[in-house]
């Protein structure tokens, strides 16, 4: 008898997933399908706004990530009427995106991931959650939610609000930091990056109690899709790079984006998959977000960072990385990079400056391409502007789409894992931390 | 806070979780308000699954936050879910409440929308295409607000809703104890009743309908009773006097008005939202219903005729209490150096931060716009754009907008160049409430 187990829904996630794994009566895994059930048509209803409010719209495609999804369209327009913006803004809108990626990646850490191993994978559902981490950890907790305070009061404060900001304008940014607000956040920062260095402790602790779980479970060879600027980690700006399940890269500029990434449109997902073009479709499926984004760093852009990447290819390995658990160590190298660049910026006179919006703006006719790194991974927005700047068209690749395929690809490799070589029985598991 | 935790679900429809959030910035805050939470439901942070939700009792839960757009199928049957199993549903964000930029997608038939994304964008690769249909919900053929499928006791707009107004729109729900229905009114109690009577001294009190049991602190003081410990069985001697002056209040004294605002989301458990905004809740309801929909029942006759008075009279004067805008909150100047001369785009120069962004050339909405944010896209020098909802409903909102707008602003252009000059009048000016629009877009 086929067998189908359901996982409705998903949960510790922030859009809409459903899980289906179904068995045949041998036992084997005839299907793995990840279900995204949700999609709301943003390609089509941005066509007739102005280019310029295209990205006060599409912050709204993402509450936990709504800084990328206002900084890449604003770049997409600015490609497309071919405006360059000063300095200063170029600045902001680094810090804005890393103070996004700090308080989205400690939000990850601790509110979706850490529950399944302080706990441990067999808890209480009812319990295995970041409430329930609070209670029983009350001083981790309050330092997690002091990290998330600190990231998403610079997002409001360079971005005018933490969730859907407004700040970034086609030409460069409204308004600078105000000085006695840098300065407040400067008070704090070093206190930050203890408690980065805190999170860096904990997480290697975890790494090395699930060291079996991580070294053998979901070891899944893809290729991955990042942003490196001259080689170099980058979330704000950059060439798009692929990393061939061996190792191999490419580079890519963002206009240039066809050549390299293809659609797929599934069946059972409204969420697209997304694959290497040249290699078609199931074989170049890759993935995306913090895994591969080490994968295709060269280096990080920090100093403490760059160690902590090199700390983890010393242990799991220098070429590329397949191992899925190995995000959440990628995770925290972003993390602790994302905390030493606020550091560098917040020191910076140019965020306070206020040259930064320029003049020479003109909406003109054509199409433009912008890319950052939202924290879960690749982003894309293509937009077709008229001679008066109104949108014609867009083309979208969120995070989400990039990472869909992937998932579902790991997910059919654990799930045999699972069910068929039963690898789970004598994997090694520590003690919980929280009982 | 009190010590039996509450239960508390959230829903969310097609949505970006910004809600949850702006609720989850409230970080150190929500130290002592977990504890008084049993959050039965919430797929983004919790373990529960659908069918948990589904084993609850019909209204077991006593509060059910709804957010995001109903744009898929599944979202319009968990709507239902949740109004079954909750006692108070919250219309949680503008999305819930309106609709929001989601419904901008009503311009298009649903198939056009389907096409554009599953057959026609750019980057599909191979010979895949059309709508996917396995073992997913399928879509509504367009998006209206959560109000016009289930019954909404209580709206929270805001694009998201600050963390503050959610951390006070939560402790009122948590704090909100059933009311002990009395058999006497408060008068039976109050040290006035004897000599120096307020209502007889031509003063609105509402102890005649009023249950006893409080501490009396405010008739010790001089002060009105404001109905806090909600009605009573019976009604005291003086209702009739308090019934005949309701019926009449078109001359009465800002403190009387200042005490019906009060008294009636006291009296009637309409939740207290965002403060300053807690009689654009009660107008919000009796616009849309004709009266506002209470958990109250069995009320003495004289009761419900003094409260139907009330509502009456809010219905009847609209202009009444104004429903705050964002310019009650905005730091500028309205009346400034600066004229409107022609309309700007947003990418055009850099305004400064001290004159009206409307008198500078650039259309804000604040004007039109529920006051709750702050005006924090105004403090960067962004123009409002409308997310928190429109002040009036039911009207042509760009022609409401120009019309506001050349009354009390320096603007030296007709109402025609205004709005001929605005080349997307439907992403200006209903780009968070076009779902709401009556008869659709």
């Amino acid at each position: 008898m086929v067998k189908e187990i359901e996982v409705e829904p998903v949960t510790r996630l922030e859009g809409h997933g459903g899980l289906r794994v179904v068995l045949g009566d041998d036992g084997t895994v005839k299907d793995v399908q990840f279900n995204i059930q949700s999609t709301r048509f943003f390609e089509k209803f941005v066509e007739g706004r102005y280019c310029e409010h295209v990205p006060r719209i599409t912050p709204r495609i993402c509450g936990i990530c709504p800084i990328p999804h206002h900084l890449t369209p604003t770049k997409a327009v600015e490609d497309a009427w071919g405006v360059q913006i000063p300095t200063p803004a170029y600045k902001l809108r680094q810090l804005l995106i890393n103070a996004k990626q700090y308080s989205s990646h400690v939000i990850h850490f601790y509110a979706l991931a850490a529950p399944d191993f302080l706990l441990g994978p067999f808890a209480d559902p009812a319990l295995r959650n970041v409430v329930h981490v609070i209670n029983k950890m009350p001083d981790v907790g309050a330092m997690a939610l002091k990290m998330m305070d600190f990231g998403q009061k610079l997002c409001a404060a360079v971005g005018g609000k933490a969730v859907h900001p407004i700040s970034a304008i086609v030409g460069g940014m409204k308004k600078p930091l105000d000085e006695d607000v840098r300065d407040k956040f400067l008070k704090v920062i070093d206190e930050q990056i203890e408690f980065t260095k805190k999170t860096v402790d904990i997480a290697l602790k975890v790494v090395e109690d699930y060291w079996d779980v991580v070294a053998n479970v979901g070891v899944v060879p893809t290729y991955y899709v990042g942003l490196t600027k001259n080689g170099v980690h980058d979330i704000y700006d950059g060439d798009i790079r692929i990393v061939s399940p061996t190792g191999e890269k490419f580079d890519y500029k963002p206009q240039n984006y066809l050549e390299a990434l293809g659609e797929h449109i599934p069946k059972h997902s409204y969420a697209t998959h997304m694959y290497y073009k040249p290699a078609g479709y199931p074989e170049g499926i890759y993935r995306a977000n913090t895994l591969a984004m080490i994968n295709c760093a060269d280096k990080m852009a920090t100093p403490l960072a760059d160690d902590a990447l090199k700390a983890m290819r010393e242990k799991i390995g220098t070429n590329v990385i397949h191992h899925t658990f190995a995000y959440h160590w990628a995770r925290i190298i972003e993390m602790v990079e994302s905390i030493e660049m606020i550091a560098t910026l917040l020191k910076d006179p140019d965020i306070v400056n206020p040259d930064c919006k320029t003049l020479d703006v003109e909406p003109r006719e054509g199409n433009g391409v912008g890319v950052t790194e939202a924290p879960r991974g690749l982003l894309l927005y293509n937009i077709w502007s008229d001679a008066e700047g109104i949108c014609k068209k867009l083309n979208l690749l969120v995070a989400t789409n990039h990472n869909i395929a992937g998932i579902e690809k790991s997910l059919m490799h654990s799930a045999k894992q699972v069910f068929e070589d039963k690898a789970l029985d004598g994997l090694k598991l520590p003690d919980p931390w929280i009982k | 806070m009190i010590s039996i935790p509450v239960k508390v679900a959230f829903w969310q429809n097609s949505d970006c979780w910004g809600c949850h959030q702006s609720l989850i910035d409230l970080h150190l805050a929500l130290l002592p308000v977990l504890p008084a939470l049993e959050i039965v439901y919430w797929p983004a942070v919790v373990d529960f699954k659908y069918n948990s939700l589904e084993a609850r009792e019909d209204g077991e839960i006593v509060v059910g936050f709804i957010e995001g757009s109903l744009r898929t199928k599944q979202d319009v049957e968990g709507t239902k879910l949740m109004r079954q199993k909750c006692a108070i549903i919250v219309a949680f964000g503008s999305c819930s409440c309106y609709g929001n930029v989601h419904g901008l997608a009503n311009q298009w038939d649903i198939q056009e929308l389907i096409d554009r994304k599953f057959s026609q964008v750019e980057s599909i690769a191979d010979e895949s295409g059309g709508e996917p249909t396995e073992h997913v919900p399928g879509f509504e053929s367009k998006i209206v607000p959560v109000d016009r499928v289930i019954k909404v006791d209580a709206y929270m707009s805001g694009c998201p809703p600050k963390s503050q107004q959610i951390y006070s729109a939560i402790g009122f729900l948590l704090g909100q104890k059933p009311f002990p229905m009395n058999d006497l009114a408060f008068c039976n109690d109050c040290a006035l009743n004897q000599s120096g009577c307020l209502l007889d001294a031509g003063k609105l009190c509402f102890g005649p309908i009023t249950s006893i049991g409080c501490s009396l602190k405010c008739p010790n003081n001089g002060s009105p009773c404001l109905g806090c410990m909600g009605p009573a069985k019976t009604v005291g001697v003086r209702a009739e006097k308090l019934n005949s002056m309701t019926k009449d209040l078109g001359a009465i004294s800002s403190g009387d008005k200042k005490s019906i605002f009060e008294f009636l989301p006291l009296f009637l458990n309409l939740p207290l939202m965002a403060g300053f905004d807690l009689a654009g809740d009660i107008l919000k309801q009796i616009k849309k219903h004709g009266a506002p929909e209470t958990q109250l029942a069995n009320l003495p006759p004289t009761t419900e005729e003094i409260a139907s008075n009330l509502m009456s009279f809010l219905r009847d004067n609209p202009d009444f209490h104004e429903i705050s805008n964002v310019c009650d909150t905005c730091p500028r100047i309205i009346g400034s150096k600066s004229t409107m001369t022609r309309v700007k785009r947003d990418y055009e120069g850099i305004p400064n931060m001290e004159d009206c962004l409307l008198e500078q050339g650039y259309i804000c909405m604040g004007p039109v716009t529920q006051a709750g944010c702050g005006a924090l896209c105004i403090k960067v020098n962004a123009p409002c754009t409308g997310c928190y909802g429109q002040t009036k409903w039911g009207v042509n909102q760009a022609e409401r907008f120009a019309d506001t707008v050349l009354k009390g602003f320096n603007i030296s252009l007709s109402k025609e160049e205004l709005l001929s000059q605005v080349k997307d009048p439907i992403g200006t000016f209903e780009k968070f409430t076009l779902a709401s629009r009556k008869g659709g877009a």
